[in-house]
Formats: structure tokens, sequence, C-alpha cells
């Protein structure tokens, strides 16, 4: 890994077209500015790895689960906790 | 199962953990149902089962990127549809959740779709309880004795 010391409002470039700001440094968080062509996507990277794992998750969804889930759409009351009513 | 539309709906970046599956079809089970499936058509064993957001969260307001945007060729005047992917438990259907987070958006038109990251993460996540959040919009939960 490439490891850069930069300060405030310095950059770095990645490839022609990918410009990266410090903006502000505050005790432990660093604000960056991201300057890429448009169908570059960034984003943070845990966000990104939760949404991998919810769909990983999702996928193993089970057919008789869906028709059940189904019916608890049609009368979300039938779900209620017990003892709740 | 009817396929809606017949025809092919193509994720050019797949799914985030499935980027090697773009093509699909949005099947429904009944038109009523706010579930739809949406079925890889490379690989049979995978599908996902995606709700119409705004049944249970009325409030959705999930803020899409510009380069999100571009990527799909919509104009903000273009029809487009969004759902959110549900995850069940196995064997328990109650706790059924919805990622708001990471919607999938379709351009209508092109049949093209993709799954986004919505600006405004601060309000949503993976797992939005589905039933819960259904009965504060319906105000079902003041029944509660």
């Amino acid at each position: 890994m490439l490891v850069l010391t930069r300060r405030t409002n310095q950059s770095i470039i990645i490839g022609d077209d990918i410009e990266i700001t410090i903006v502000e440094i505050k005790g432990d968080q660093v604000r960056l500015g991201i300057t890429a062509p448009r169908d570059i996507t960034v984003h943070r990277k845990e966000i990104h790895e939760q949404i991998r794992q919810e769909n990983i998750q999702a996928a193993a969804l089970q057919a008789q689960d869906a028709a059940l889930a189904q019916n608890l759409l049609d009368s979300p009351d039938a779900a209620k906790p017990k003892g709740s009513d | 199962m009817n396929i809606e539309n017949e025809s092919v709906l193509t994720l050019p970046d797949g799914l985030l953990g499935f980027d090697h599956l773009t093509r699909y079809v949005v099947l429904s089970d009944n038109d009523k149902s706010a579930f739809r499936w949406l079925q890889s058509l490379e690989d049979p064993a995978v599908a996902f089962l995606l709700i119409d957001p705004w049944c249970f969260r009325p409030d959705y307001g999930p803020e899409i990127r510009n380069e999100d945007v571009a990527a799909l060729g919509i104009r903000p005047e273009s029809a487009k549809i969004v759902y959110a992917i549900v995850t069940i438990p196995p064997g328990q259907p109650e706790a059924m959740t919805a990622n708001l987070l990471g919607p999938i958006v379709i351009n209508v038109s092109a049949q093209t779709g993709r799954q986004v990251i919505v600006d405004n993460c601060e309000y949503y996540t993976t797992k939005h309880s589905i039933l819960t959040e259904m009965r504060r919009a319906t105000g079902l939960q003041a029944t509660v004795h």
C-alpha cells in the first residue's frame, strides 16, 4: 500500500481524472473532497459491505417463507407478538 | 407466475455480491401483491424478493446521486420504479426486513436497473422491519392494550 502524507487543502491525483483533496482535519476525522468522472461511484466502504452482505442474505430466502410473508402483508395484525392484544 | 412486460431487465453492474449476474426478469405471484421476484436468467437458483418500499414506508425519500441517474440514463421526467430487496430469516416471515439503504432503481423505458446507495444514508439501513413500520404507518400500534 502506498502511504502519503498530505496537509489540509492538498490533494492527490489517481490516474488522469480522479482527485482527492483533504478538506478538513479535526481530531481523528478527516473530510475528503473527491472529484471523479460521473461513471465512477464513490462510497464509504462499510456501507458497500453492509449492502453486499444483505444481498447475500436476501438471496437465501425460501419460497415458503415468502408465501407466509405475503399473508402477513395482507393482514399485518396477525403477526403481533403474543400477549400484545 | 406472470412475467411483467415479458422483458429482460438488465442490471449492467449486477448486484453487490452478485456482480456476474446482469440479466433478470421481474415476476409477480399476483397483481395485487406488493411483492415481486427478481429472477436471474443466468442462474436459476438466484432470485430476490422485492417490495414496493412505499407500501410500508409512505415517507420513504431516497436521494439518488447524479452518477447513478446518469448511469441509468434517467431524465428527471422519465418513469422509474424503485424496489427494496426483502430479507426473511429462515422460518421467521414476521421478521422480514427491507433494504432501504440500497434500493434497486429501474429505468422503465430502457429496462435497465441499478442497485444504488441512497445519498441520505444516515436515514436508512439495510434492515427495516416491514411489519413494524407498516403498523406505525397505519397507526395500528396504537391499538395495543
